[in-house]
Order: structure tokens, then sequence, then C-alpha cells
């Protein structure tokens, strides 16, 4: 039984972990940790209070039925609007929310290397599909390279001992990423954040 | 009445066109390309579509399925697409396909090939086929009109977002159909594009259209890869059906000529088989195993053999590839089946399954058994795809050696023995992006040809082709530039007449039949066949059978064939009803002969002409239902 606001955290977790992810917000990575395990405490300390309740209780019941009420209205935006049809559609393809939401530690490799392989088929379409992915540095990692004086910020990094000017020299440790286009599905309704998955019941 | 209407087509047809629309209108995808004659700018058209409730995305194919949504099952105005007013009713396109695979009952796929389905009339609402869905139904000529606009709204809001502010009748339109269509679907097409906006278009057959886009491809080479004498095989195999085209190329004062001598017949078989066929082996493996899945799993499972065989046939070094099926429930880790499939079992099931190393006389099984008619659709009753090659090959020799003028045409080699030879293959579709499928192809009309191998013309395009060629073929006519494929009518037409013979009990007189159309009657021609006198009666509607054949390329206008039932196909009725007027009272019995002619965009029309004055009548094709 997942609580509402696990899903709004979970949501926000995942959010904060692209950030990171994302070289431009490079200057921000603290901040955006120690946000993210603030959020993580939070969820730790109410699941605590919380606690397991009545579980199978309804055995014999008849079939719950499911709530008819729109909603309730989340003011949104489109940005917030359109990372959350982005997850939709990771999750549509590649299953990637389901892969996130569940706890790897109770599952051994290959299972998890089974799960992995849908992930990794259905999220790389997607990617393929809507993205055109290509690595910054053509150079072998591993390998000596200069990063030119006047090179675009947020396409390099440079880590180890920064001093003096470019153009650097040094060993490429990660060759980048980099995507030409996001041809992304345009989102028609915005007025409040869509599902990522839609609950899923089968009928006949 | 009509009176001879001729001249007004060609006013939209060539008279200062801005731009040609190529339109693959295709089984299970389709396509659209421009050529803007002002720039000389050729692009794939992308498609705006729904990909979900409340989102769209451009794609460069259209999925040909539609999906009838359920009153409630989509928020309102979720499925709204930019050019229209409010967004109810089917869904066509990417998120059709891919929703509807999850409630079947609702979708429509292949409607095409209901077009050149004898069995249910394309006009009535039936679709999708076997469903007990409330709401209303559709019939496969309003699915095709359906896919058609949404091409040509799609196009204009494209164009549109780009500055382009195109007006649809500026555009010399050409859509693709099967060379295996008849005039019957051919007419059909054109009445759906008719009823989409597009006005009158020009029809053209999708392995000729493959064949300009590898011209245009190629540039000036292409004259260097054919040289006279040459017969190429156009070989398209697509998701849901498979087309073969013979096209020879010949010289005529220096200039080097391209004439398609030979079409085949409608086979419902392609990529989407041979996915399936994996799925099924795979599931088989999986059950050997002790692992079941359910219906939503197989599903995937098609996709992911689909994508296994895409991989293993790519890269070659690949031994096998670990296929992962997920469950629909939300517990990925625990519920996810695993399988492999393995190079030896794709190679089994699709080269030796498919396109085995036949002799040329193995031909298909034709039984078309109770069970296949279930469906709906004549599929294929074999899947081998070499014997329906071989079968297409032997009969091509038939018709080639029936006409002295396209006996003419081919070297004399290429007629000896029992099939036609052809000397080069020009692939189309997406099954042949596998090289080990086209390989396996050249490897089979090599050994049919005593070893000596057939070559690809290379610079092929499988995908998009159809499409580009269409466009092309627009500009060349609108500009009148370029080079032609001759072809004319692929098939000849009968009427057939009925038997004057003495009823005789328990005696079934063959049915005689009349050739009225010529194999490769030209666009703009007419001919008068006063063979045969007909007398109708003003105000009786009169039908008649129609016969074809595409083997028969010798057969004269006004030849009689005297078993009708026996050496040609029955493709539909024709009717006509002569109305009284002035000059013609009811009643009264006039003399008519029949005046066929294909139009200049290549339409065929059959007339009952008056004997004795110009008045004509069309003749209306109706579908001969079982």
């Amino acid at each position: 039984m997942i609580k509402p606001y696990l899903s709004v955290v979970a949501v926000l977790l995942i959010v904060l972990n692209g950030l990171l992810l994302i070289p431009a917000t490079s200057a921000y990575t603290v901040p955006i940790a120690l946000f993210g395990l603030l959020l993580a405490f939070f969820v730790l300390v109410l699941s605590f209070r919380a606690g397991p309740k009545a579980t199978s209780a309804s055995i014999a019941a008849p079939a719950p039925t499911l709530a008819t009420l729109p909603p309730p209205v989340i003011a949104t935006n489109q940005a917030e609007t359109e990372i959350v049809a982005f997850f939709a559609l990771l999750q549509d393809k590649g299953r990637l929310v389901d892969f996130l939401m569940e706890d790897l530690n109770a599952y051994d490799d290959a299972r998890v290397g089974a799960a992995a392989r849908v992930v990794h088929q259905g999220c790389g379409e997607v990617l393929k599909e809507y993205f055109k992915i290509t690595s910054i540095s053509e150079a072998e990692e591993g390998s000596q390279v200069v990063v030119p004086a006047g090179y675009v910020a947020d396409q390099y990094r440079m880590i180890g001992k920064l001093g003096g000017d470019p153009p650097f020299a040094g060993k490429l440790v990660h060759k980048g990423w980099k995507t030409e286009y996001v041809k992304l599905p345009r989102i028609t309704k915005t007025d409040r954040l869509p599902a990522i998955a839609p609950a899923e019941v089968e009928i006949g | 009445m009509e009176s001879v209407a001729q001249t007004s087509e060609l006013a939209a047809d060539q008279v200062s066109a801005r731009f040609s629309l190529g339109i693959d209108l295709g089984t299970s995808n389709s396509a659209v390309a421009v050529e803007d004659f002002e720039t000389g700018r050729a692009a794939i058209v992308e498609i705006t579509q729904l990909l979900g409730p409340n989102r769209i995305g451009e794609k460069v194919t259209l999925p040909s399925a539609i999906y009838v949504p359920h009153a409630d099952e989509f928020p309102e105005d979720g499925l709204r697409l930019p050019w229209q007013e409010k967004g109810s009713g089917p869904i066509i396109g990417n998120f059709a396909r891919d929703h509807g695979a999850l409630i079947p009952d609702r979708l429509v796929t292949s409607a095409k090939s209901w077009l050149s389905n004898f069995h249910i009339d394309p006009r009535k609402p039936v679709l999708p086929w076997k469903s007990d869905i409330k709401e209303q139904k559709l019939s496969a000529l309003e699915c095709s009109r359906r896919y058609l606009e949404h091409m040509k709204e799609g196009f204009l809001y494209a164009e549109r977002a780009e500055g382009r502010t195109w007006n649809i009748t500026e555009g010399q339109i050409v859509i693709t159909v099967p060379a295996s269509f008849d005039e019957v679907a051919r007419n059909l097409t054109a009445e759906a594009a008719q009823a989409a906006g597009f006005g009158k278009v020009i029809l053209l057959e999708e392995p000729q259209a493959a064949f300009y886009a590898w011209m245009a491809q190629s540039g000036n080479d292409w004259r260097n890869q054919v040289s006279p004498g040459d017969i190429v095989l156009v070989c398209d195999v697509g998701g849901g059906t498979a087309d073969f085209s013979l096209i020879a190329i010949a010289e005529k004062e220096g200039n080097l000529e391209v004439e398609r001598i030979s079409v085949g017949e409608h086979i419902l078989l392609g990529g989407d088989n041979m996915d399936l066929a994996l799925a099924y082996a795979l599931n088989a493996q999986l059950e050997g195993a002790g692992k079941s899945i359910d219906r939503w799993q197989f599903l995937a499972l098609v996709h992911a053999a689909g994508n296994a065989k895409v991989s293993l046939f790519t890269d070659l070094g690949l031994h096998q590839i670990a296929i992962a099926v997920p469950s629909r429930g939300s517990s990925l880790l625990a519920k996810t089946i695993s399988t492999t499939l393995d190079r030896a079992m794709l190679e089994q099931i699709i080269l030796d399954g498919f396109f085995p190393l036949t002799s040329v006389s193995d031909l298909p099984q034709e039984s078309r058994g109770a069970g296949l008619r279930e469906f709906g659709l004549p599929y294929a009753a074999d899947p081998v795809v070499s014997k329906h090659l071989a079968r297409f090959l032997r009969r091509s020799l038939t018709n080639v050696k029936a006409s002295e003028t396209q006996g003419a045409l081919v070297k004399f080699q290429a007629l000896e023995g029992e099939y036609i030879k052809p000397t080069a293959v020009l692939f189309n579709g997406g099954v042949f992006n596998a090289a080990p499928i086209r390989h396996r192809v050249l490897d089979l009309l090599a050994s049919w040809n005593d070893g000596i191998p057939v070559r690809e013309l290379q610079g092929f395009q499988p995908d998009l082709a159809v499409a580009k060629g269409a466009a092309l073929y627009g500009r060349n006519r609108a500009t009148g530039k370029g080079i032609r494929i001759k072809a004319g009518t692929a098939r000849s037409y009968y009427i057939g007449l009925e038997s004057t013979r003495p009823a005789i009990p328990g005696f079934k007189p063959p049915i005689k039949a009349i050739c009225v159309v010529p194999q490769g009657m030209e666009e703009g021609s007419e001919l008068l066949i006063d063979e045969q006198e007909f007398g109708l009666m003003t105000g009786q509607p009169a039908d008649f059978r129609f016969f074809a054949s595409e083997v028969r390329s010798g057969d004269l206008p006004g030849q009689i064939i005297s078993n009708a039932e026996r050496e040609l196909e029955e493709t539909s009725r024709i009717e006509v009803t002569l109305p009284a007027v002035e000059g013609f009272p009811e009643g009264q019995t006039i003399p008519v002969v029949i005046n066929p002619m294909v139009t200049e965009l290549g339409n065929l029309e059959l007339w009952m002409k008056h004997t004795r004055s110009d008045r004509r009548w069309k003749l209306e094709f109706q579908l001969r239902m079982e």
C-alpha cells in the first residue's frame, strides 16, 4: 500500500537526482543533495509514525469502488506537467518508475538483470525516438585531451586541480553526453499533473 | 446522363501545380512526402498525431490504425488534434495502434486490405470486424478516407507551422496503391481521397513508386546499374503484405525505356507474420521451461521478438539476444520472465520458414479453408514467401508470352524455361532492412537460375521510398520532366455475356466474356468495343459480371473468352440504369456498345455509348457478394 505522500516525495527525489546529473546544476550540488537528504529523512519519520495497519481484512468483501471524484486541483505549471509526462513515457515504454519504486534488496542479480533489460530496451527506445544523444568528446576515455579556451562551460567539467588559463590539458574521465534536439510529445492540457501510470483494470 | 467531360480533370492536374504530395497509404503504416516546385525542397512530412490522451507529437509515419474510444474512456477534449474543433470520435495513428492492442475489440487495422476483399462490402460499416461495441462502426472506405484526411490536415498543419500556406488544390496529389489492386479497389481509393478533400488524385502502383525513388536516389548512376534487356523484380514485403512487380528496361532511339510488364496478386503476408511466428516459438520455449505468460505478456513478447530479430540481423556477430517479458503489474522484479532468442532459431523461423530455398515448381498451397475465412480477411494460406514468388514469376512468364510486344521487350534467355528470369532485384519494405533476408532472396533467385547470380540494385531505401517516389512522380507529371515508367492498366478486363444456348437440365453452360480493356491500355485513351452490341431498356437496371486477368497481355478489345469462370477472375459486378429522358422514353430498348476509357489520371471508366448518337452512360462497379 503506497501512501499518497510517498509518490509525491518519490517524484521529488527523482527530480532532484536528475538535477544532480545535469552539468549546469553542478554549482548547486550541495543544496540539492541536502534537500534530498531532508526529504528522505522526513519520509523515514513518517513511515515509523504511520506504522503497519490492518492489511488483508477484506478477503470476502465486495470489490471496492474506485474513487470517481476528480482529483484535487494542484496548482502547477507547464514545466512540471511536462516532466511528469516524460516520466509517464519512460514508465509506459520502459517501466522505469516501476523499477525505481521497487526494493532491489529483495531480489538476486538475475532478477534485477531481467528487469533491467525491460527498462533498458524501453527507455532506450524513448531516448532514441525523442532525443538525438551523442557524446561530447570523441576522444577515448583515459586518453589525454586539451580543452581549448572558450569551451562551452556546461559541456566540460574540470576536476582535480584547476588553475591558470585555458587551454586545459588533462585526462578524459567521462566523454560526456549531449542531445542535439528534444522532440518530446506536447502536452495539450496542463491544469493539473497527469498520472505517471494509470491504474489498470481488466474487464471481461 | 453525362457527356464527355475529360478535360475538366486536367485543369487541376497540370495547370500551375505548386507542389506535389506523395501519399503512401500503407496497410500497416502510412507516410507523406512533399516536393516543392518553387524551392526544389523534397522532404518527408512529419505527421502530427495523438501519442496519448492530451499528448501530441510528430512522427514520420502514421500507423494505419483506428481506435474507436468508449465515451467515458478519455478525459474530455483529451483527443483533440490541433486542426480539430473538438476531439471526439475515432483516434488515428500511433496512440490508436498502441492502445488498441490492449482493447482489440475497438481497433481497426489493415483496413486497406478490406478494400480488395470481395466478400465484404467496403461501404458497409463492419469494422472493427466481429466486434460487439455499441459505437458506430466504420466501413473500410471510411477508414481509408479518415487516414487520408488526417494526412491532408497533418500536411497543411506542418507546412503552415513553417510559414507555407498551401491550398491543397494547388498540389499534384499522388496516392500509391498495391500493384495487386484491381480497378474496383483503385476506384474506391480514389473515392476515399475525394471524400477526404483531395479532389482528383493520381494513383500509382507501390512497386513503381519504389522504382522512382530508387532512380532519384541513384541520380544518374541508375543508368549504369541497369541496361537494355534487364528485367527488374521489385520485391516489396511490408508489415502486412507482399507485392511483386516486374519492370523491363529497353532502349529506344538511344534512350533507356522503363516498362512495367507484370504485377502480382494481393498476398496478405508480411513482417508482422514473421514477428508473430517468432513470438509463438519463444512462447513454446517458455512453456517448455515451465513458464506461462498471459495475452498481455504475449503482446510484449511479439514486440520484444521483433526488436531481437532486428538486432540479430543487424549485428551478425551476436549469437543470441536475451528477451525479458514484464507482467502488466507494477512488480517488475518479481514477475519479469526471461528467455533467449538465438541465431539458429531465428534463421530457422525467418529464413527457412518464410524464405526457404524451395524449387521454382514448388507453389503455395491454395487451400482457403473455412478456418481462414473466420478472420474476415483472406490471409495467405501459405506463409512461404519463396513459393509466392515462384508463382508470381511463373504467371509473369505466361503473361509476357501472351503478347508479342511484351515478349519483344524481354531477352530470349529470360523466356526460356518455366518462369521469367529477373536479372536484377530492387528490394522494398521494412523486412528487407535485414541483409540476411535480402541475401536469402538473392540466393533463392540464383538457385532457380542455374546458380547464375541475380544482382541487387544498390541504394534502396526500404522504409519511406514509396512516399518519396510518389511525390517525385507527381513532380515529373506536373512539370513534364523526368523519365516515366510505361505502365497502362495492369490487367485486362472482361464483361460476362449471357449464354444464348438452349438450356439443358443439369448442365450449366460456361459463361462467355468479351474483352473490353486490354492490358496496358494507356492514360488518356479510349476505345469503342463495337464487336458486341447490347440492348438496354431505359428505367431498368442492367448489371453485368466483370472479370479481370493479370496474365493475358495478348487479348485484344472485343475478343471473346469462351469460359470466363475458368480463364479469368471475377472481381465485381457492374451496373447501369439508363434513365428515361427526352428521346429515350421509359421501357424502350436502346442499342449501346461499350466505351472504355482510361482518364488522364489513370482511372478506368466504363461507359455504354448509344450506337446512333454521342449519348453515353457510365457503368458503376458493384461489389460481388457471396
